[in-house]
């Protein structure tokens, strides 16, 4: 029993990894950290499997159970200074069809969204994620009409830092 | 805002560019420690709650009792015990409770609102506890006081009697030692669970403000 639970379990995760690796991506700046919480987040998630109940779908409900890892009961460790920017060397590679002053525009973006605070950058995976207003104020806890109050402040933030 | 969706259109394209975990790696990290803040207070809350009930037993020795024999305030202690067990265990009832009901699954507000009521109960069971331990100790110190006074064999052997100004001085000590005693468990506390809560308080507040 346990063990088949064990098996649908990581079945299910390795499937979806993505969604955690995606959550890592915009909450860590190293590969150290990324691991970390990859691995807190695979944790939390395990924890929560028994009450996953088949009606939802893995991937919905492990939105949720990640991103409130990465929010709340994530704990970061202290680490030494970091010499590589990882986000460019390991994720951003470049598309043929960009050209360079697109490149350019998207590395600040991706720079300007490092800089949100945990909530903000919370809104913007949701939304870079395709999740509508009803999904994101579940996942937050906040209701609808707030949801979008706050993506409109998110825009104009990212707006103010892209420009300053 | 077309920056956004130019974000979007490339985050869309980067999602072939992450790490791909096998099954059997996914599988080991499963039984690796969580290192949660969840986890930290429950750690902590434990420590605490036997921190002072270990403290409470290690004071009651047998002479203890016999002072509070002396005094005539042994049915007084034992009931103050029983008492303070009670309230101690319903306490640890909360708590737990309180921790059962924390799931990673629940909205981000309401995870956050249940890891605090953790937190609070074991708050207010240190609170309780600063404020009987007062109230007992200056129960106690009167009746030591009325004691000392009408023991006259006592004044009787020791040359030295205290006067008005020597009780002045004694108890005016004694609340400074008080006071100093409890800032130190406040600071500690206040470090503690500063450290631990910092980022959940501000993520709490930032979803909070935009629902007054």
């Amino acid at each position: 029993m346990e063990k088949e639970l064990e098996h649908q379990f990581v079945t299910n995760l390795e499937r979806d990894q993505n969604i955690a690796h995606k959550i890592c991506r915009i909450y860590t700046n190293d590969q150290a950290s990324h691991n970390d919480l990859f691995q807190e987040i695979t944790i939390q998630l395990w924890k929560a499997y028994p009450k996953f109940r088949g009606d939802a779908k893995f991937s919905t409900w492990m939105y949720r159970v990640a991103l409130n890892t990465a929010i709340t009961l994530y704990r970061k460790k202290k680490r030494g200074i970091q010499t590589q920017d990882y986000d460019t060397v390991h994720f951003r590679i470049k598309a043929e069809e960009y050209n360079d002053e697109t490149e350019q525009q998207l590395k600040l973006l991706y720079n300007a969204v490092k800089e949100l605070n945990d909530i903000d950058k919370a809104l913007v995976f949701l939304y870079l994620e395709d999740k509508n207003y009803r999904e994101i104020s579940e996942t937050l806890g906040i209701s609808e009409v707030n949801a979008r109050v706050k993506m409109n402040r998110v825009k104009t933030k990212l707006k103010h830092i892209l420009n300053p | 805002m077309d920056e956004l969706e130019l974000l979007k259109k490339d985050w869309k394209k980067q999602d072939t560019n992450y790490p791909k975990l096998s099954y059997d790696q996914i599988y080991k990290m499963l039984w690796k420690q969580s290192s949660s803040i969840v986890k930290w207070i429950f750690v902590i809350s434990l420590i605490e709650f036997l921190f002072w009930g270990v403290l409470n037993i290690f004071f009651a020795d047998n002479e203890y009792w016999k002072e509070m024999e002396r005094l005539h305030l042994k049915d007084f202690t034992i009931a103050m015990y029983v008492i303070n067990y009670l309230i101690t265990i319903y306490f640890i009832y909360r708590f737990y409770i309180n921790y059962r009901r924390i799931s990673s699954t629940d909205d981000a507000i309401t995870l956050m609102d249940n890891i605090l009521k953790t937190r609070k109960t074991v708050k207010y069971y240190i609170g309780y506890i600063l404020i009987s331990t007062g109230i007992i100790t200056l129960v106690y110190s009167y009746f030591m006081i009325y004691d000392h006074a009408h023991t006259e064999g006592v004044s009787e052997v020791s040359k030295y009697t205290f006067e008005t100004l020597d009780w002045v001085k004694f108890i005016g000590i004694g609340l400074i030692i008080l006071t100093l005693l409890l800032g130190v468990i406040w600071l500690f506390y206040r470090l503690i669970y500063g450290i631990l809560l910092k980022k959940l308080y501000r993520n709490y507040k930032e979803l909070k403000k935009l629902e007054m």
